[in-house]
């Protein structure tokens, strides 16, 4: 029990300053004292999970100057005695905003209103505000009491704090949350530099999208190198020179999941830096792509509530994927520990309040206390450099430590004092916990008296029998104890005890007042602490559910392997000159169409009887939007971003297609500008991480933009350049014409000597003249994004102008005016088959457009450009059948052979031929009937959709649906919160969206 | 008077090159017998080499049999397909052309609460989307108002007609209520995605409802008090004359919805709703309520739900005994593919004859028009059309002749008139 005495010295500890500063001027005598502390009989836990037990931990001001078993405490320093008591080295966070004003609210930003194309930043800084990594945190901070108290009492000792704002967010200063000097609490001023992918509260409209934000990232890396290559510098950027300042130090990225985390490490990789990431909560879903990045983590314990799931119809409305992952987001740092994940633990995405308990989580959903502790103490440190000032109990570093109860990854125990800078800060009064089982002694008779609960909120119990409690009143007051209590159930009042008591060797003793008023003495033994019931039971109900790829409802624990399939007796449509061929086979092997004929046989991993179906290559959309984070960003020329760096397997839109024939899609950049950004080609191989969605060895292609869209028609109060259609023929001219001059500038410096070269001035390194120099040199193929006869043939001239041809021209819907100067240009047109009377420009569009444009030679596909539609575009096909009389097999060519066409991919896809691609559909009917549903689905002889799969994993998703029911359900009544909501959805993308809120579903 | 003539002849050339929509026709001139076809009669029946006649615009014979055919103008239909004219209700149809033109747009009045505003009277019968549907099969639409709490009235109109007078089948046949969402839309720009949360204004919504409903009903039996067009619009739903059509995507609100109509003396009520109506489907077979569904060419609400949800809930709403009509939600000019919605209804689960009744006679009889259009009968409107095919089915579908009331209407329009002359261009 609690030495006496031990108060006084607590509290002369609590008012006394630890370290002052010689310099600052002193208003009245020095008063400067030593602070010469021993902690003893201790157990001293190490950030190495050393245990020393009965230690002895020696403070001297603010540093730890010896630590071990046999440590002599040298006389004058004040004893403090911890038997029983925990020491740990305090936590430290590298991922706080702590004691630095809040950025400005970047708020919603206005589509209606003029766009501000410009960075409103004043001063000689970078031309995009997004950049603002001339921001230094140490110029900002100041103490704040109230969040360093909070920190406190979460158990962290020391923090990096930066404002999180901005792509480039400047550098961070690490501090300690003592809380008596601005000067001594900094231990590092620019501890870190950081970045994101978030503008915050730029309010210039560059960038807009994911891809954006990357594009522009990668650009600055450009445009620091050429600014530090060059002397003297060509203009002051104070943000490059901050940046260029501070490559140096440990470069931390906030990614908000896995999908971001591989995005950054991606863009880190092309300019060989590793950045430390933080995490989002959810790398366990992809966790060997997370480890191959071999970033180190920053990982947040954010475990989302419980949803509200009593009633059964408002459950419907939860998705399987937010079930899971609530139920595996504690889970988390255990897995990625399993996998040898090295990461730091941050409070930051949860209240301070949580982060013990949701520590605590980790630890009993798998992750080892060595590593809890080691990620909140010794690696921080060793991330930000500082491992020998901070972030373990040895000599010389600083006295920042935790006393507890015990274990601190134990659910009840209390952190009692926070050390800082060898500075007391008292969380709960040192005392040992009174919870426990007592043999009460009073008046004669004996009871078993519980006592449960901690300090501040204890609760008394007479257990009489199995079914019969007495509630008793306790009160502790340091060493006194107040209690009451009725001996009888049913007359309370009659037999009623009061008593008061104090502490003895192994329990209390005092003075007892009956309701004859008579004092009698009563004393309670120690007997054993109490066992935790709860505990059992989660422990009991620690079995989680499988990680599913994607992480969504239709993923599935294994991916669909390659096989060598043989397709029997089906209605065969090669698109080749054999037409379509009646009870043929066709042998798929190694991902490749290996023969077609009649009778053939092998040794197949899987036969199917296509006796009565009809066998197709696969459905290919030239204009999609699936499986993109974002689609559109703003600027008038965005040939800089890419769709590629922000792929979104996790897609359920992907699935859906493959239930439609779909094996291969073009993902575009929106309609939003001139110039729009590079696409992506990808297969729908559903369960694949994003970078293995892509066709390797494709061609490169983007988005341009003609009309409507790119003059911001139905923004009224739009300013940005071009809003005719005559401003749009300029900005292709110009951007072209650029390209070229950049293209003369480099090919000059390029020709120097290397010894000229160094006295010459390097031009810069520009990403929109990159690209569009990759157009004219043939490197790259436009898809054109076009409505009206005039913009259409106008961007024709503009190529041969410039020396290229269009590819292709996207939507094209009055193509069928010029058909003919299409022909001669040799671009090629992937339309909707009957879209119409949308907006004004499409007004002449008509059904026939496909069959007029077809059969003038134009290269002719149907696209999608829609979720809903892709799922069914062999029918969309079938309508120039109605609309046009086009033969059938020239029908089902617009979705499978012209599209492979238009993106340079029919070498290896869109007909059933020897050596292409198994890329094939099994189609219950003819493939151009309504009627026809896509039974298998099989890209590279994997069978990624398979209608009978399908509905076992119908069957699959309700059994787990159910279980994650039952759990939530349990975990209410164990008294977690859960709120009514709805899971979120992704909005479906349409070119014209600009991040998804823009959508009108009436308005393309 | 030279000039004159100069002038009316320049003023037809005009006309052929560029007329807006194609002439209406005028009336039915003589009995015609369309003779020999597979006639869908919208009921769920099929007669093979049946023969349909019809006279002054009603059909007067529909047999399998041969038929005194004295005095018809025999149309020979041997392996033709003839089915009623396709219905599509709830359409912007004639009173919003195109949507992203603020000009264009009659269909979405100001204010929460107009039963009072009508379809009818702003029709446009010169709409180039009519055409373009009646190429399809569509020959009847439910032109409908939307938005606020309480749309406006709807009324029956043909596609066919000089004005909208002429073009009316039937006026005011329902009033559109979109009844207030539980839970509301919550949009959460850092992810760019869309969440559902309790709407805390629901109650109070209800409210308002409650007033306008209870409101009316007592206006309505009280002798005398000012004259409030607004209620006095309403009346119809209290008497039976007019079906209130409840817009809502949630089973919840639909069972509160249609309790709230019945409990206030509303007679005829019908569900606008989406998948949803699934988990409800007992209730709404049992309490005959009539549900309109979206275009199964749409993708599942849900992430979690059978990727087919959208294409086969029409069939699985009926397996269930509940009276199921296709409609459009969405771009105007795609409504013209009505026809294979049922298509795939038929792809998923239901017979060919039964989905055809999702755009024939269900409508029919939701709006309170059966007795004169949705099945092929003998004393009905002969508002039919002949199909090479299928019609169900876009490869197949292929008008070859269609009528309204008899009449036989031009079915070319702009588009087919574009076609030739581009085909013409390059001599295809």
């Amino acid at each position: 029990m609690m030495k006496t005495g031990l108060a006084t010295a607590l509290s002369f500890l609590l008012s006394f300053s630890v370290i002052a500063q010689d310099s600052f001027p002193i208003n009245g005598v020095k008063d400067k004292r030593a602070n010469a502390i021993a902690l003893i009989n201790a157990t001293i836990v190490t950030a190495n999970n050393q245990v020393i037990e009965n230690g002895t931990l020696v403070i001297r001001e603010d540093k730890i100057e010896s630590v071990g078993q046999n440590v002599n405490v040298p006389a004058g320093y004040v004893k403090i005695d911890l038997k029983g008591k925990y020491v740990y080295p305090s936590f430290i966070d590298v991922y706080t905003n702590y004691g630095l004003p809040a950025p400005e609210q970047s708020g919603r930003r206005s589509f209606s209103g003029p766009e501000q194309i410009a960075s409103d930043t004043k001063g000689a800084y970078n031309a995009n505000e997004a950049i603002k990594s001339a921001y230094n945190a140490a110029e900002e901070f100041s103490i704040d009491q109230k969040t360093a108290e909070s920190l406190r009492k979460a158990g962290f000792g020391t923090v990096l704090s930066f404002k999180k704002d901005g792509v480039a967010r400047g550098t961070s200063t690490l501090v300690t949350l003592a809380g008596d000097n601005d000067n001594t609490v900094m231990l590092h001023a620019g501890a870190a530099a950081h970045y994101s992918l978030n503008k915050g509260s730029s309010s210039q409209q560059y960038p807009i999208s994911a891809m954006g934000h990357i594009a522009l990232l990668r650009q600055t890396y450009m445009d620091a190198k050429w600014y530090q290559d060059l002397s003297p510098r060509p203009f002051t950027d104070q943000s490059l020179e901050a940046w260029l300042a501070s490559q140096h130090l440990p470069q931390i990225f906030e990614a908000t999941g896995w999908m971001t985390l591989l995005r950054a490490d991606k863009v880190g990789d092309e300019f060989g830096i590793q950045y430390i990431i933080k995490g989002g909560g959810d790398e366990y879903q992809r966790v060997s792509e997370v480890k191959n990045t071999g970033a180190k983590l920053i990982l947040p314990l954010k475990y989302p509530d419980a949803f509200e799931v009593e009633d059964p119809l408002d459950a419907m409305s939860v998705s399987l994927a937010d079930m899971k992952h609530w139920e595996l987001a504690p889970a988390n740092p255990g897995i990625l520990e399993k996998n040898g994940v090295v990461f730091a633990i941050t409070a930051a995405d949860a209240k301070p309040g949580d982060f013990l308990a949701n520590l605590r989580k980790a630890v009993m959903y798998g992750l080892s206390k060595q590593q809890a502790l080691r990620a909140l103490t010794q690696i921080p440190a060793s991330m930000l450099g500082v491992y020998s000032r901070v972030g373990s109990l040895d000599n010389n570093k600083l006295a920042n430590l935790l006393v507890t109860s015990g274990d601190i990854f134990e659910a009840d125990t209390e952190i009692y004092q926070n050390w800082v800078q060898g500075k007391l800060y008292e969380i709960k009064p040192l005392e040992d916990n009174r919870s426990g089982e007592y043999g009460l002694q009073l008046d004669g008779q004996e009871y078993n008296l519980h006592i449960t609960g901690k300090s501040g909120s204890y609760k008394g119990e007479i257990k009489v029998n199995d079914t019969t409690d007495l509630a008793v009143n306790v009160k502790f007051d340091n060493e006194l104890i107040t209690m009451s209590f009725s001996t009888d159930v049913e007359n309370k009042e009659k037999s009623l005890w009061r008593m008061s008591g104090w502490s003895t060797a192994d329990g209390f003793e005092g003075k007892a007042e009956g309701m004859d008023g008579h004092l009698v003495d009563w004393s309670a033994t120690f007997q054993e602490k109490l066992v935790k019931k709860e505990k059992k039971k989660e422990e009991q109900a620690l079995e989680l559910g499988n990680i599913i790829y994607p992480f969504v409802a239709q993923g599935a624990v294994e991916l669909p392997k390659q096989e060598t399939i043989l397709i029997k007796n089906g209605t065969v449509w090669t698109n080749e000159e054999e037409g379509v061929l009646k009870n043929t086979d066709v042998l798929l092997k190694g991902g490749k169409i290996e023969k077609i004929g009649k009778g053939l046989s092998d040794k197949a991993d899987r036969i199917i009887d296509a006796e009565g179906k009809h066998i197709t290559s696969g459905i290919i959309d030239e204009h999609s939007h699936l499986a993109a984070s974002s689609i559109n960003d703003i600027a008038t020329n965005s040939s800089m971003v890419r769709i590629g760096d922000v792929l979104n397997s996790e897609d359920v839109g992907l699935y859906r297609a493959l239930a439609g024939g779909i094996t291969t899609l073009q993902v575009l950049h929106g309609s939003a500008n001139p110039i729009g950004g590079q696409s992506a080609l990808i297969k729908p191989r559903w369960g694949v991480a994003p970078e293995d969605l892509k066709i390797q060895g494709a061609d490169g292609f983007i988005k341009f933009a003609l009309g409507e869209n790119v003059k911001r028609s139905r923004n009224t109060s739009s300013i940005r350049y071009p809003q005719t259609r005559m401003g749009v023929e300029q900005v292709y001219v110009d951007a072209f014409t650029n390209a070229l001059e950049y293209e003369k500038e480099w090919k000059a410096y390029n020709s120097l000597s290397a010894k000229q070269k160094a006295n010459a001035k390097p031009p810069r390194k520009d990403l929109v003249h990159e690209t569009m120099l990759e157009i004219i040199r043939g490197k790259r193929f436009i898809s054109c994004h076009s409505y009206v006869q005039s913009e259409i043939n106008m961007l024709m001239k503009v190529a041969e102008q410039f020396g290229f041809r269009i590819n292709t021209f996207t939507h094209i819907l009055e193509g069928y005016k010029v058909a003919d100067i299409m022909k001669e240009h040799g671009a090629g047109a992937s339309s909707f088959s009957d879209w119409w009377n949308y907006k004004w420009e499409v007004r002449y569009a008509i059904p026939y457009n496909a069959a007029i444009m077809h059969k003038e030679g134009v290269t002719t596909a149907i696209n999608s450009d829609s979720g809903e539609m892709i799922r069914r575009l062999n029918q969309e096909a079938a309508k120039s059948i109605k609309y046009g009389g086009l033969s059938e097999e020239d029908a089902l060519k617009l979705v499978t052979l012209n599209p492979a066409k238009l993106l340079h991919l029919d070498d290896r896809m869109g007909s059933i031929k020897k050596g292409k691609d198994a890329d094939i559909v099994v189609w219950s009917d003819h493939p151009l009937s309504i009627y026809a549903r896509a039974e298998k689905t099989i890209i590279e002889g994997a069978v990624y959709f398979d209608m009978e799969k399908d509905k076992e994993q119908r069957e699959v998703i309700k059994k787990e649906r159910a279980r994650l029911i039952a759990r939530m359900k349990d975990a209410k009544k164990a008294g977690a919160k859960t709120s009514l909501r709805s899971s979120a959805v992704k909005e479906d993308f349409h070119c014209e969206d600009v991040l998804g809120w823009e959508t009108d579903l009436s308005d393309r | 008077m030279k000039k004159l003539i100069i002038y009316s002849l320049g003023l037809l050339t005009c006309y052929h090159l560029h007329a807006q929509v194609p002439v209406p026709a005028p009336d039915q001139a003589e009995p015609i017998l369309l003779k020999g076809a597979t006639i869908h009669l919208g009921n769920g029946e099929v007669i093979e080499n049946g023969n349909v006649g019809f006279d002054k615009g009603l059909i007067t014979m529909v047999s399998s049999e041969a038929v005194d055919v004295a005095g018809y103008k025999v149309i020979d239909s041997r392996g033709k397909h003839i089915y009623p004219g396709f219905i599509l209700v709830n359409t912007p149809l004639g009173i919003s052309e195109v949507s992203s033109v603020r000009a264009m747009s009659d269909h979405a009045e100001q204010g929460e609460y107009n039963p009072n505003v009508r379809s009818q009277i702003a029709y446009n019968t010169d709409s180039e989307n009519i055409p373009a549907f009646r190429f399809n099969g569509i020959l009847l639409a439910e032109s409908t108002p939307a938005g606020g709490i309480v749309s406006g009235t709807s009324s029956v109109m043909e596609l066919e007609g000089w004005n909208w007078e002429d073009a009316t089948h039937t006026k005011d046949v329902a009033i559109h209520l979109n009844w207030p969402e539980r839970m509301r839309g919550d949009f959460d720009y850092n992810t760019y995605t869309y969440s559902r949360i309790p709407n805390e204004k629901y109650d109070e919504e209800i409210a308002g409802l409650e007033k306008l409903f209870d409101e009316a009903k007592g206006y309505l039996s009280l002798s005398h008090a000012d004259k409030n067009i607004k209620l006095e619009a309403m009346r119809g739903l209290f008497d039976g004359s007019q079906l209130l059509v409840v817009h809502t995507d949630q089973a919840k609100t639909m069972v509160e919805s249609i309790k709230f109509a019945r409990e206030r003396g509303v007679q005829r009520v019908a569900i606008a709703g989406g998948d949803e109506t699934l988990h409800i489907a007992g209730f709404l077979a049992e309490n005959k309520v009539p549900v309109i569904i979206p275009a199964p060419h749409r993708v599942p609400e849900r992430d979690d739900d059978d990727y087919d949800l959208p294409y086969k809930l029409g069939a699985l709403l009926t397996q269930k005994g509940v009276s199921v009509t296709l409609s459009h939600e969405g771009m105007l000019g795609n409504s013209r593919n009505l026809p294979f919605y049922a298509g795939t209804v038929v792809a998923h689960g239901l017979g060919k004859e039964e989905a055809l009744k999702m755009i024939t006679s269900n409508p029919a009889a939701m709006l309170g028009i059966s007795d004169r259009v949705g099945t092929l009968e003998k004393g009905k409107e002969a508002t039919l059309f002949i199909s090479e095919g299928d019609a169900l089915d876009m490869r197949t579908n292929n008008l070859i002749r269609a009528f309204i009331k008899g009449k036989e209407i031009t079915l070319d329009g702009r588009q087919q008139w574009l076609y030739k002359k581009y085909s013409e261009k390059y001599g295809h």
